[in-house]
């Protein structure tokens, strides 16, 4: 079975060899390349190429079509990137410099024609060319409530969050939200057929669960609704959201979730049961002092409590450049063989 | 009557309702207690009664640890300003997110509540270098440097905490100068702040303050020994 195959067959619970295994190694990109961030980022080429090298290396089951999270806040206008050679760019341009500015913030009318995207567009065009036809092709979509913190930082959208003024707040939400629903519309035109939603405001980590029910909720079904959640991962920015997988089934409908290693993988599955997948997710931030040996329990043990009963797939969290290839070809070669099904 | 204040107030902080506190503030005001009575037996025991439900329920989120801070940072400014006389401050930190990070929620939440616990702050901002802590700890006499990661390689980079630790130690000052750390990738590997040379860590800000002031009085103690 191809690794398409293998991913369908886990979330409708229909037999396959073994469970997927998904891996994120974004942050290895410019190395893998022998590049510098700034430059690596510059194209598509770099990225596909990329991900492809590192997938034809420890053969996992996903690519990544993600270059940067900030990418969203380019395509906004941001026009300064903070680049690292030794992990993920920050976002150092905020285009929300005062609430005044959310009146003047324009929604590019297609997203697609602005220059930011060009490096998205080929780097899909060549994984979708290469790999789309056998692997599942990943992309990360920031949720409508989640945007604003890369648009003004976290600080600021916090307590506009919580304070108001709310007509402002809102503005600024839908704004979002029609970004976001160009931006899956496009990502799924191009050959992303994985979608990480990522809402840390849907997870009772960051905010109270009554204030997700009354004013998450909405933005997010309203982020989804156009498109449908076909593909859909729900993903909290690796916060804890146990507590709202039922919601998350009910009132919007996706059935993947990405447990954080935070959570209670055992009462997440519970939750989910044969409705969706599950998907349990490794501390790989833990993983950079463990030894191979720690690496593999590790990994039996969350094989252990997802496996049984079908619906569930392994994955990783952040990947940081800092861990040990050792370990991580120590957590591939665990998982590949605790993930075999009879 | 202090007591209905407390649990009002509480209440508000909890719902992250920043009017409602301050009208319990006001109305504490009006009906006779000082400005010293709203940061004493107000302001401060609502911030440690958020530590102790944090400590009990780790579920509670950051809305809550956010709002505690800016209404604790909010009174105790406007309140500061009525004070008979100055307070009596307890210590004081340089504070800044290390070197590449650009993420300053949480250390705006550590502030907040530091401030309201009668702490001097020293904020340098974001994507601050090591030399800058050092040199800002020393200049401003400060017990504590405390530095905000939200990103692996920020955390654990080698111009970050682990530089602090070495320029504190080469210069000596490691008994006169605590290194405090927060941030997201501590909260995944508790472990971590060993690792990058810090003496303390806290898993959010609330607790950061608290982490702190404990460090403050340690480096004083050792101060008057």
């Amino acid at each position: 079975m191809t690794p398409l195959e293998i991913l369908a067959a886990a979330t409708n619970g229909t037999p396959a060899p073994r469970i997927p295994i998904f891996c994120n190694l974004l942050d290895q990109g410019p190395g893998e390349l022998g590049m510098h961030a700034k430059d690596f980022f510059s194209q598509g080429e770099h990225v596909a190429e990329a991900q492809l090298r590192l997938l034809k290396r420890y053969g996992y089951d996903n690519v990544w079509s993600l270059h940067y999270v900030g990418k969203d806040a380019e395509l906004l206008g941001c026009k300064d990137i903070l680049f690292a050679d030794d992990g993920a760019p920050n976002v150092a341009d905020f285009v929300i410099k005062s609430l005044d500015d959310i009146a003047k913030l324009e929604i590019p009318t297609d997203i697609t024609q602005h220059p930011a995207w060009q490096p998205v567009a080929d780097c899909l065009a060549i994984l979708r060319a290469e790999v789309g036809a056998t692997h599942p092709i990943c992309a990360y979509l920031t949720a409508s409530t989640t945007l604003p913190a890369m648009l003004m930082g976290m600080e600021k959208w916090m307590e506009l969050f919580l304070q108001g003024p709310f007509d402002v707040r809102d503005e600024l939400l839908r704004k979002c939200s029609d970004f976001f629903q160009q931006q899956i519309a496009a990502l799924r035109a191009a050959g992303a057929n994985v979608l990480v939603y990522s809402s840390p405001f849907g997870s009772p980590y960051f905010v109270g669960k009554n204030q997700i029910q009354k004013t998450v909720l909405p933005w997010m079904q309203r982020d989804l609704q156009p498109g449908g959640v076909d593909g859909v991962v729900y993903y909290c920015g690796m916060a804890p959201f146990n507590d709202v997988i039922d919601l998350v089934f009910d009132e919007l409908k996706i059935t993947t979730h990405y447990i954080s290693p935070l959570a209670d993988l055992a009462e997440a599955k519970r939750l989910i049961n044969t409705r969706g997948l599950t998907c349990g997710v490794i501390d790989d931030i833990k993983m950079i002092h463990w030894s191979e040996e720690q690496t593999r329990a590790e990994v039996k043990r969350i094989i252990d409590i997802g496996k049984p009963g079908g619906h569930f797939l392994f994955g990783t969290g952040v990947m940081p450049l800092a861990l040990p290839e050792a370990n991580i070809r120590a957590m591939l070669a665990a998982a590949f063989e605790y993930g075999r099904l009879p | 009557m202090l007591e209905a204040y407390i649990q009002s107030y509480n209440e508000a902080v909890f719902e992250t309702d920043k009017q409602a506190a301050l009208e319990v503030v006001n109305k504490a005001l009006s009906e006779g207690l000082t400005p010293e009575d709203v940061v004493f037996k107000l302001v401060i025991p609502a911030v440690e009664a958020m530590m102790a439900r944090i400590e009990s329920d780790p579920d509670s989120n950051l809305a809550q640890h956010f709002m505690t801070a800016q209404i604790a940072a909010d009174v105790t400014e406007r309140m500061l300003e009525k004070f008979s006389q100055p307070p009596e401050v307890i210590g004081r930190v340089v504070i800044g997110a290390a070197h590449g990070d650009l993420h300053s929620l949480g250390k705006r939440i550590v502030i907040g509540c530091l401030k309201s616990l009668m702490v001097d702050v020293i904020d340098l901002g974001t994507n601050v270098s090591a030399i800058k802590f050092v040199d800002a700890a020393i200049e401003e006499d400060a017990q504590v440097i405390a530095v905000s990661a939200m990103m692996v390689h920020t955390a654990t980079g080698e111009h970050g905490s682990m530089e602090i630790r070495q320029l504190l130690r080469e210069r000596g000052l490691e008994d006169k100068i605590k290194l405090a750390v927060g941030g997201a990738p501590y909260r995944f590997d508790p472990e971590l702040y060993a690792k990058v040379g810090a003496d303390a860590w806290a898993p959010d800000g609330v607790t950061a303050a608290k982490v702190i002031v404990q460090l403050i009085r340690e480096v004083k103690k050792h101060d008057a020994a």
